[in-house]
């Protein structure tokens, strides 16, 4: 069963559509690139899968259910800004995730925090911006969820906590559950990307595996992104 | 679910709350000391001192109140609608467990408040003639009253309950006024604080005109007139009191239940987070 | 190990050719144990499946074998690695001497500004950009 997947997917703000009529599916074991620029619909279709927002038309499904309460303990969602609460303790937060995610796993959390030189008793009000988004994207990859979305993980962020946001992506690599990534960066994240997903004015153009595209056309993705989505 | 909410939602508003809850305290002490020996003291200093220490206590008690308030309305605001919310609002748990939680746990902090407030009065007013004389005068009075209820069979333990219960009603009902407003407000694209509070007053407004079309219709059909209509009834003005109590619980629960539909349907339904 | 990855050739197959020369460099010695995918797609930086097909892919040339419960492990064959080895400078050359060809120089040129190069520079520093 795929872990994602949509159908006949509209979203609309009012009368201006964010999606429409988007049909897709993501299958577990996989690294899935959703690109597109900005304002394509990346974030409402995150968020749609999140249950922060509701569609306009079509389904969404998780692991075949619709998002709700159910579905909220299947997905890791690391939104595009960093939002866990300021005044809480690197400690308190680790509190926070083992007591409403059943599946977080606290000693592969802490062990990261460590290697990080994040004391426990550090508030997040006192940490750099590049350490917040570093212990968030930390509590949201030590759950073992079936679907991981991550919403631009790495735009605004320096070229080493980028990579270390990379490599804790890949180091966390689990068969049975499936990452989506949401960037328009993407010379950087393509190398850790199975399949990608072209998205422009809210309809997919384009899903198919990195190495395809290379193969057929010669060319990296971030090439192909740039000839697709040319000005 | 909801128990784990209501801890994390107690470490988040106690980190505020017991802080202010000791200042208080502290000040009523500080006040009770400065009325008792200060003030009298000959000394400029002291006396300017016991002065001030007053003015902190009655200022602390205002604020008190005005925190506990603030938090309310900030929790539910900042923690749902704002940031936090994409924390929040994706945990596997229900948005009617979200609203409970923030509702019991800002009740509780009222009534905290104002056992602290009562408790603070009480320090201050420790060992002080004047206010020992108040205090014994109002123990007569309520001596008075308990003859005077004996003799037109009041219940006033039952009447002062169902006072509490309403007090009690009222102010949840309010806390669900605010949140039905911010999230009816928050739901809009822009301008969402203007909004949440267009919404607050329009809530009010909608709220007096049915409550005042409701008071007509009631005089209209002559409920305010049965007795007239039907003498055989008897009902004395005791009865009356209860009924109009219970009348008002009743019409408390129904207008806080509104606010809780349109805080779940603009939640669950209209989410707009930034 | 440096991974590095150019734009235009599949990456499962820039893999293989990078994990080829790890094993004929000595990085990953003969019948020594490799590091588990997840392991060394972490390093590199690439995808764990892609990193899985690179490996099954040089699994299928012989150059690795894997056994069941202990990881993969790097051929003991020196001959078959020795073969690889070859293959892969013969690649360089027919790569160097099309981009010389390219340039306008014909074979005997290339041969003396070779030995030119290797006996002056003496540091045997040549870069065989390809």
């Amino acid at each position: 069963m795929s872990v994602l997947q949509c159908n006949g997917l509209s979203k609309r703000y009012g009368k201006a559509p964010a999606l429409e009529q988007v049909s897709l599916a993501i299958e577990p074991g996989r690294i899935v690139g959703l690109l597109g620029p900005n304002g394509s619909g990346k974030t409402t279709l995150i968020k749609l899968a999140n249950g922060l927002l509701t569609p306009s038309e079509g389904e969404i499904l998780i692991c075949g259910a619709a998002p709700g309460r159910a579905t909220h303990s299947l997905v890791s969602y690391l939104p595009e800004r960093t939002c866990i609460p300021t005044w809480m303790s690197a400690r308190q937060l680790l509190d926070f995730y083992g007591d409403f995610y059943p599946d977080f796993r606290r000693d592969a959390a802490e062990e990261m925090l460590q290697h990080l030189d994040i004391s426990p008793a550090q508030r997040v009000k006192q940490m750099s911006k590049g350490t917040r988004e570093k212990v968030q994207l930390i509590m949201v990859m030590s759950r073992q969820a079936k679907l991981y979305l991550l919403d631009e993980p790495i735009g605004g962020v320096d070229p080493a906590t980028r990579d270390y946001i990379l490599s804790t992506i890949i180091s966390n690599y689990n068969p049975e559950a499936a990452v989506v990534i949401s960037t328009h960066l993407i010379s950087d994240v393509e190398k850790v990307l199975d399949e990608v997903i072209f998205i422009n004015r809210g309809q997919v153009m384009l899903q198919s595996s990195v190495d395809e595209i290379r193969e057929e056309k010669g060319m990296s993705v971030d090439a192909l992104f740039r000839e697709v989505f040319k000005c | 679910m909801l128990r784990k909410l209501l801890k994390h939602e107690f470490r988040a508003t106690g980190r505020i709350m017991l802080p202010v809850t000791g200042i208080l305290l502290a000040t009523s002490v500080a006040a009770n000391l400065s009325l008792r020996y200060l003030l009298d003291s000959r000394a400029w200093f002291f006396s300017m001192l016991g002065i001030l220490l007053l003015t902190a206590f009655g200022f602390a008690i205002f604020g008190v109140f005005i925190v506990s308030f603030v938090l309310m309305i900030q929790r539910f605001y900042k923690n749902l609608l704002q940031d936090e919310g994409y924390v929040m609002l994706t945990l596997p748990v229900s948005i009617h467990q979200h609203i409970w939680s923030k509702l019991i746990v800002s009740s509780v902090w009222f009534i905290i408040t104002g056992l602290a407030v009562i408790l603070a009065c009480c320090i201050t007013a420790f060992d002080i003639t004047i206010i020992k004389e108040i205090l014994q005068g109002l123990g007569e009075l309520f001596q008075e009253l308990r003859k005077v209820q004996a003799y037109y069979a009041i219940n006033g333990t039952a009447i002062l309950m169902e006072l509490i219960a309403l007090a009690f009603l009222s102010l949840v009902a309010m806390c669900l006024q605010f949140y039905a407003a911010l999230a009816a407000g928050h739901s809009l694209p822009s301008h969402k604080m203007a909004w949440s509070v267009a919404w607050y007053f329009g809530l009010q407004f909608a709220f007096q005109i049915i409550a005042f079309s409701g008071i007509n219709i009631l005089d209209q059909i002559g409920f305010f007139n049965w007795g007239i209509f039907y003498p055989e009834i008897h009902l004395d003005a005791m009865a009356g009191i209860h009924i109009g109590l219970f009348l008002l619980i009743f019409v408390t629960v129904v207008y806080g239940a509104v606010f809780y539909g349109i805080t779940t349907f603009f939640l669950k339904k209209r989410l707009n987070l930034e | 190990m440096l991974w590095q990855f150019s734009g235009d050739a599949p990456i499962y197959s820039q893999l293989i050719e990078q994990i080829k020369v790890g094993i004929v460099s000595g990085v990953f010695p003969p019948g020594e144990r490799l590091p588990s995918v997840r392991d060394l797609a972490t390093e590199a930086g690439v995808n764990p499946n892609t990193m899985q097909r690179a490996l099954t892919e040089l699994e299928r040339d012989g150059l690795v074998y894997s056994q069941r419960t202990a990881g993969r492990f790097v051929t003991e064959d020196k001959a078959m690695i020795e073969t690889a080895k070859r293959a892969l400078a013969e690649r360089h050359i027919t790569a160097f001497l099309d981009a010389m060809t390219r340039l306008g120089y014909q074979r005997e040129e290339v041969i003396n500004m070779l030995r030119q190069e290797i006996t002056e520079g003496g540091n045997g520093d040549v870069s065989l950009a390809v």
